[in-house]
């Protein structure tokens, strides 16, 4: 164990010095004050700037709140994964394109806790990144139009945060038998896509796909209680990651790491 | 005791077999040059002993072999390309490595001072690896190959990449760590293998073509051989010990000669009469001793 603590030690010591803990936050923060920004200013920005003829009226509906948070969740599940995925696509497969895979590796160390300690500080950093971003779309959403309950930004939030931490267990798996990083980087967003795009259109028959989360997520700001079928696509994403993370640990180790 | 032992170790990349069927061990408290020319498989071997690679077929056993057991706590190695973390400094990536190899955080901040110090790059310790030169990453490979003070240590061309000062010391440092590990390391440099090593492997093409000590393969591959020197051409002088018989081969080359003779004490004194009776204007006399570089061009081109 104190082993899996030097290797998360150093995971987070590498993303914080190459600055991900600071740009990640950043980024979902930017993603998350837009929408309520956005929203609040369009009529006037319109009004302004907009080349409208004379006495032209826009009546845009006001938006509720749950409406804007929802979009700052769409938002980020568009620029959020490419993010998430792009900072995480090298993680394994760029250190062992390096060589400085192999250089740990022939040292004691569990391929176990090499794999599980990469993805542990993705998670760490993703689930941190998200809070902070939805927690600025609350707020700004509560300052611009009015707050909704903490506890429902609460629920949103841990849903949705469920379906990330699946893209970053998928990009992990990628990573384990991939040496490229623009490849896996490629392929985890082709699967996430493929993935949103079938649960999309499929509704009935998916209904318990992983994918379904994000629009879980913005239902449950409208409605009290948990939407129809969250909680068995939960159980399923968590099932799923935990084979994910199993059978990478297990193509890993079998994997010949020199270069 | 040996340490570890091989046993018909393959090697195939997409069906072309690089290492074709090798068997040796390695005995405890020795150091062992593996040599070859490049390409032989040397690298191959390595990681297949160091857990990098797995062989095609064939059995590596270390020790007594104790089924199951993570033999990585017992092997230190260095590639012949060492790669760190670049935005770690020196001294972090040792602490880390000794960490990872089981010591406890007090012990591995003792033993990468010690270390850093004993590889000579104690003052560079705080810089960023990403910052150190080629020879400076060399000797923190050595240090973190031996953190973790492992029994066998494997060293892959540890000083092609160094200058003659940094050859001098890695050198000097192997010759130290010999009493405390068994040591194996690989090198088409002949010089350093004389110099530190008792048991000398040769790779040719994926195969074993001669391993054994130094002396003992001198004495199998020893041919008596004369190397004289004279002040002018020496053609003229030597047609006189020609016809003695004693001589298998004779190599001019400008005023030396090369005489590969029969028996030696025979013709060491007909040359010594011929010498002294005909005035030979000699400069040099030499019995030559088998260089390992003799050695190994004749391993090689067998």
């Amino acid at each position: 164990m104190s082993q899996f603590v030097v290797l998360l030690k150093k995971e987070l010591l590498e993303s914080w010095r190459n600055f991900k803990w600071i740009w990640m936050p950043l980024t979902f923060i930017l993603l998350g004050v837009m929408d309520p920004i956005t929203q609040n200013y369009l009529p006037k920005i319109l009004d302004t700037m907009g080349d409208l003829p004379e006495g032209a009226v826009i009546q845009l509906p006001v938006p509720s709140a749950e409406e804007v948070i929802s979009m700052s969740l769409a938002n980020i599940d568009m620029l959020g994964i490419l993010i998430l995925v792009l900072a995480s696509m090298g993680i394994i497969a760029g250190e062992r394109k390096s060589g400085v895979a192999a250089m740990i590796l022939v040292k004691p160390v569990s391929h176990h806790y090499f794999v599980m300690s990469k993805w542990l500080s993705s998670l760490l950093l993703m689930w941190i990144s998200l809070f902070l971003g939805l927690l600025a779309s609350w707020y700004y959403t509560g300052l611009l139009f009015e707050f909704i309950p903490f506890s429902d930004f609460l629920l949103s939030f841990v849903l949705y945060g469920i379906w990330l931490s699946l893209v970053i267990t998928i990009t992990i798996f990628y990573n384990a038998f991939l040496k490229t990083p623009g490849l896996v980087g490629f392929i985890s967003l082709a699967t996430i896509i493929i993935l949103n795009m079938v649960s999309g259109i499929l509704t009935e028959w998916l209904a318990w796909s992983p994918a379904r989360l994000m629009s879980y997520a913005s239902q449950s700001l409208m409605q009290d209680g948990l939407p129809e079928n969250t909680i068995a696509s939960i159980v399923l994403t968590v099932l799923i990651m935990i084979v994910l993370l199993f059978t990478s640990v297990f193509i890993f180790r079998k994997k010949e790491l020199a270069v | 005791m040996s340490i570890i032992s091989v046993n018909g170790l393959r090697k195939s990349f997409n069906g072309l077999e690089i290492i074709k069927g090798i068997d040796f061990s390695l005995q405890e408290g020795n150091c062992i040059a593996l040599l070859g020319p490049n390409g032989a498989g040397k690298t191959t071997t390595l990681r297949m002993l160091s857990g990098l690679m797995e062989p095609t077929t064939g059995t590596i056993t270390f020790r007594n072999g104790t089924k199951g057991e993570d033999i990585r706590k017992y092997i230190g190695y260095l590639p012949q390309y060492p790669v760190f973390y670049d935005w770690m400094t020196g001294f972090e990536f040792l602490m880390y490595v000794g960490e990872l190899g089981g010591l406890s955080k007090k012990k591995s901040k003792e033993k990468s001072l010690q270390l850093l110090e004993l590889v000579g790059i104690s003052e560079a310790k705080n810089r960023k690896v990403g910052k150190y030169s080629g020879g400076m990453k060399q000797r923190l490979g050595i240090a973190q190959a031996i953190i973790h003070d492992p029994l066998l240590l494997m060293l892959d061309e540890p000083v092609s990449a160094l200058d003659p000062f940094g050859r001098r010391e890695v050198l000097e440092l192997l010759e130290k760590l010999k009493k405390q590990m068994t040591i194996l390391f690989s090198t088409h440099i002949l010089n350093d293998a004389e110099e530190v090593c008792d048991e000398l492997l040769f790779l040719h093409n994926g195969q074993l073509v001669e391993s054994g000590t130094l002396e003992s393969l001198r004495n199998r591959h020893q041919k008596s051989k004369i190397d004289l020197e004279f002040k002018e051409k020496p053609e003229k002088y030597l047609n006189s010990i020609t016809e003695s018989g004693l001589i298998s081969s004779m190599n001019v080359e400008g005023n030396k000669a090369s005489i590969t003779v029969v028996n030696l004490d025979e013709a060491k004194q007909t040359i010594f009469q011929h010498a002294s009776t005909n005035n030979w204007p000699l400069t040099k006399f030499e019995i030559s001793r088998l260089t390992l570089e003799d050695l190994f061009m004749e391993v090689v081109q067998k």
